[in-house]
């Protein structure tokens, strides 16, 4: 394993370990929530769906419609702050 | 600005910036999946479009946004500017100011001087001895009850009931009367 990998390796296990990873994820749903994102991306599986069929939708179907504009829609700011915390936890833990 | 804020800057850092945005877009996957399964599952269930029913209905209970109404369509402040007649002084008095006017004006209220308006009103029509019942104003408080502030029935009350003054010299003598009596019988042998 390259030195990179190990390193890799070491802080997701970190992540996990200290619970940040669990804390990461509920405050992306919240703060993605409070901005609108979730009800933007619903409205936009509401016409994937009607497109698709109500009875033939998939998962797949929606990951595939769905993940991508999801990605690009995160405001700024919400992404800004998660970065800044991702960060906060590496000077703290890495090297 | 911050340390956190910047990205990292190095060779070794850069590795780590990009670890960073590979986090992120972990986290950002994992959202987008939570919300395909969210409502995947509500498709499936069938309870994904429940907010919406035929065209007819929805129009019907729209939210309403103008000024002056509610979300309902009801005006709400309609009886802000109406004015209510007094009952006892026949005045016509704004309907915000309506409670606090009765308050003072029946001698009802917390600051309304009740006693001292009763006062005024018995040293102008009877002799002293009448004021002298005024103690048990405050102790027979009964703000909610408005037949028994009337005068009349007052007076007659007051010679009716014992005054709580002497209802509970009567009780705290009882008391210390038993507890001698008690405490004295425990010296007896039976």
């Amino acid at each position: 394993m390259s030195r990179e990998s190990r390193m890799r390796a070491t802080i997701n296990q970190r992540l996990t370990e200290k619970g940040e990873r669990e804390r990461l994820k509920e405050l992306l749903r919240v703060k993605l929530t409070e901005c609108g994102w979730k009800d933007q991306m619903k409205a936009h599986c509401k016409e994937v769906i009607k497109d698709k069929g109500l009875e033939h939708i998939t998962v797949e179907d929606l990951v595939v419609e769905i993940t991508p504009k999801g990605r690009a829609l995160v405001p700024d700011s919400v992404k800004k702050e998660l970065l800044q915390r991702i960060r906060a936890f590496l000077a703290q833990h890495a090297t | 600005m911050k340390m956190e804020d910047m990205p990292l800057s190095g060779p070794d850092n850069t590795k780590l910036e990009a670890l960073v945005h590979d986090i992120y877009s972990e986290l950002v996957e994992d959202a987008c999946l939570g919300l395909c399964f969210e409502v995947h599952r509500a498709v499936k269930q069938g309870y994904f479009f429940l907010d919406e029913t035929d065209q007819e209905s929805m129009k019907e209970f729209e939210i309403v946004d103008q000024p002056g109404v509610d979300i309902f369509g009801q005006v709400y402040n309609q009886w802000k500017n109406k004015e209510c007649e007094c009952p006892n002084c026949k005045r016509l008095i704004a309907a915000s100011r309506f409670a606090p006017h009765l308050e003072k004006c029946l001698g009802m209220g917390r600051n309304s001087s009740r006693i001292a308006n009763r006062r005024l009103a018995s040293n102008n029509n009877m002799s002293k001895s009448e004021s002298d019942q005024e103690d048990n104003d405050d102790l027979n408080d009964n703000d909610w009850s408005y037949g028994a502030e009337k005068k009349a029935k007052k007076r007659k009350s007051d010679k009716v009931f014992l005054h709580f003054k002497q209802l509970s010299f009567i009780h705290l003598s009882l008391q210390i009367f038993l507890f001698i009596h008690f405490s004295c019988g425990e010296n007896v042998d039976h």
